[in-house]
Formats: C-alpha cells, structure tokens, sequence
C-alpha cells in the first residue's frame, strides 16, 4: 500500500523538489500552500502518515498547523511530523519538538538527508 | 600515466596506508593528485611521482597518502552499531564493573570524528556515569580529518546527516554562522591521534590507550586487499581484551589468520567477539 505524505511548503519550488524526492521515494504526496491548506487535507485524508512541514507560510504557519493537529486525538501521534524549514536556530528546534514534531530538516535538503530523517522516525521507504 | 608511475603509486600506497588502487582506477589517482601537483607547482603527475620517489619520508608523500583517503561519514552511520552498544555490548561489559572501572573504546579510521562522538553519545545515554567509565580512542591516518574530529565543529549539512534532531539539541550548541559545536561533556571522555593500521608496530603505538574493550574499525578496510585486512584484523586483536568486540563494516568481513574470533549477529549483521589471544 502508497503511503500518503503531505508537503506543505508556500514555495512551489520546494513542494516540486521534496515532492520529487518522495515520489522517487515511492509515497504518494499531497500538497497544501499553508497551515490551513493543510488542516484541511488532514480531515480529508486522515490516513496520511507523514507531513513535511514548512515554518514559516502565510495564512497560517506550519507551528501553529503543527499545534492545532496534534490537539486532535486521532492526530496525536500519527502522523509523523518533519519541520523543513529554513528556522535554524536550537529554540526553534525545542518549540516544534515540544508540540509534537518527530524531526527536523533545516533547508537546504538533498535525497540521502531525507532518507536518513525518514529512518529516524521509522518511515519505510523503497531503496534503490 | 606511464604505466612505470602507475605501479610506483600503487606499491607506495599500498605499502603507506594499505590502500590498493586497481588499474580501472587510475582516474582516481588523476582527480586526486593532480590538484596536489599544482599546488607545489609541480608539472603533472609525472613530476609528482619523481618527487615522492626522491624522497618518500617528506611531506609531499604523506599529503599524496592522505589525498588518496576518502574520509566520507556521518553520525550514527547504519544506526545498527550503536543499537549493538546500547542493548548488548554495554550492558554485558558494565556487569560487575567496579567504581572506577573503565571500558575502552578504539574508534579506528575515525575520520572527521562523527563515528567517534556517536559512540560518546550512545555511552551518554546508555551507561551510568559514562564519564566515569568510559574511554574513547578516535585514530585516522590522516591529519587534516584528525584536526576537524579534534576541533569537534561540524556544518549544518553534517549535524543533520544520521542523526536525530534530539541528539544535536542535547549534544550540540551553535557555533559561528550555520555551524554546530560539540558539547563539552563529550569531548572528556575522547582523545584523537594518528594511528596507521598498516604500519607494523601498530598495537605498541596503542598500548597507552588500551587494551580494548570494543574497537571500532568501519569501512576503511573495503580500500585494502585481502591479505592486508588479515593482518589489520590480527593486529587489532592484539590490542584487545579477550572478550571484546570488533564492529567491521558490513561488506569487509575477514576473520584474520588466526581464528579468534566468534561471530554473533546483531539485527542479521555479524558482530566479532575475541574468544583467545
Ligand atoms: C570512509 S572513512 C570511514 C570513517 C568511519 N569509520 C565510518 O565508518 O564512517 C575512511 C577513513 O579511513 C582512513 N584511513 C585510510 N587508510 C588508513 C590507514 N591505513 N590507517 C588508518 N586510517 C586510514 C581515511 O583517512 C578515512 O578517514
Ligand atoms: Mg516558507
């Protein structure tokens, strides 16, 4: 069975390049321009396992996403969350950890970097 | 390349790190030692070649050496090796350790000392009073990678390659611009120098840091031929406590000369463990 990623990024560059990636990686991906994009197509696909989640979006920004989702029950642990974000700073790091991200990807990114944050939160994946 | 310099490098090398180069390979030997020709305005490899021959023990010929590592690594790299340390091998050496027992840990071919501080971080998490007990030995023959594991600051890219963010916020602080600073309390309990696994008096040069309890020596043997790891793997089994465990990487399996070893498996991969000397 696909597993569904949901990448939430407000540049399309990104989205198009971790989409990408992922695909290569054998997901299926869904794709939300912010925060509440994103919410939304949690409800609509709650089976998603893994969000890549950009920090700073307008509308609403991928911390506040992060918060509102996990406040869901069903949400609470699943699904894995990875910040991919150009917030470099260890606060930031401590603030997304303490509500509920898994793992944290400061851009740039490259394939392997993907692949050894999906390792560490237990995704699966097809290797080459 | 004139066939006479080829077989010049590759006896050279092969006899200064055990590093064998294949004919299919030559082009690694243009890519790598041509840019070190022009930085001692030498006219090609030709040039080089007479150079070192002239006078092998100088310093052009350890810099032709090291430019031939590959010094690629990552922090907790193929995870399974440290998973080992924390469920098995740890608790098996902690029993009945006394007070100020020490376990010894040779990270061999170290390096830029990711290995190196994976294994203290492990340790950290996974031994009382780490601090107290445990000693860590990072080698590599090359100094300029012995520098940087020394110096303990890794790039944005390098923190976040193997390892968990919870690793780098607790282990880490943030040094100048987007670079990572390991933190103190690691550092104490690792010390770094040159060591050369090929060179023959190499468990003398150890024996103020041992002998070992677990010695790490991870893709460094896959550059040699079969003869040299035997010998690299014999010689590290002097440097050890009978029942202490050697971690190879996965495709450089040998058991030596002498078979002193019992293989176990950890998650399908073969560990060693040093049953007589
Ligand atoms: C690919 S790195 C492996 C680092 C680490 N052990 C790992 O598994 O990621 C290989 C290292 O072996 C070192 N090396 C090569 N020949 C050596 C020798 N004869 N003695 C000691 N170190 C050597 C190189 O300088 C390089 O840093
Ligand atoms: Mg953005």
């Amino acid at each position: 069975m696909t597993q569904k990623v949901l990448v939430v990024d407000d540049a399309r560059v990104v989205r198009i390049s971790l989409g990408r990636i992922l695909k290569k990686l054998g997901f299926e991906i869904i794709e939300a321009e912010n925060g509440k994009e994103a919410y939304e197509a949690m409800n609509a696909h709650p089976d998603i396992a893994l969000v890549m989640l950009d920090w700073n979006m307008p509308v609403m920004n991928g911390y506040e996403f992060l918060v509102a989702m996990r406040e869901q029950e069903r949400f609470s642990e699943n699904p894995r969350v990875i910040m991919v974000t150009t917030e470099t700073g260890m606060p930031s790091m401590l603030k997304a950890l303490a509500a509920g991200a898994d793992e944290y990807i400061m851009k740039p990114f490259d394939e392997s970097l993907v692949c050894d944050k999906l390792d560490i939160v237990g995704i699966a994946y097809n290797r080459e | 390349m004139k066939p006479a310099d080829f077989a010049f490098l590759r006896d050279f090398l092969r006899k200064e790190s055990g590093q064998f180069i294949e004919e299919n390979k030559i082009y690694l030997l243009k890519s790598r030692l041509e840019p070190l020709a022009r930085r001692h305005s030498l006219e090609g490899l030709e040039a080089l070649v007479a150079q070192v021959k002239a006078r092998p023990r100088d310093t052009l010929a350890r810099q032709v050496v090291e430019a031939m590592t590959t010094n690629e690594t990552l922090f907790f790299r193929d995870k399974y090796p440290f998973d080992a340390l924390s469920t098995v091998i740890f608790p098996e050496l902690m029993q009945g350790m006394s007070p100020n027992g020490k376990i010894r840990i040779w990270s061999a071919a170290c390096s830029r000392g990711q290995e190196t501080y994976s294994i203290a971080m492990t340790a950290i998490q996974s031994v009382p009073s780490a601090e107290r007990h445990i000693r860590i030995l990072g080698t590599d023959i090359a100094d300029a990678v012995l520098a940087y594991a020394e110096e303990g600051i890794y790039t944005q890219m390098e923190v976040q390659r193997g390892m968990p963010v919870k690793q780098l916020v607790r282990y880490f602080e943030q040094h100048e611009g987007t670079n990572w600073r390991i933190r103190e309390e690691l550092r104490t309990m690792i010390s770094f120098r040159m060591a050369n696994l090929i060179a023959a008096d190499l468990a003398v040069g150890l024996r103020m840091h041992g002998p070992f309890d677990i010695v790490f020596c991870r893709n460094v043997m896959i550059y040699f031929d079969v003869e040299d790891r035997k010998k690299v793997i014999d010689k590290i089994a002097q440097t050890m406590n009978v029942g202490g465990y050697l971690i190879t990487g996965t495709g450089e399996l040998v058991k030596g000369e002498h078979s002193q070893w019992d293989t176990q498996r950890f998650e399908g991969r073969p560990i060693w463990k040093l049953k007589s000397k």
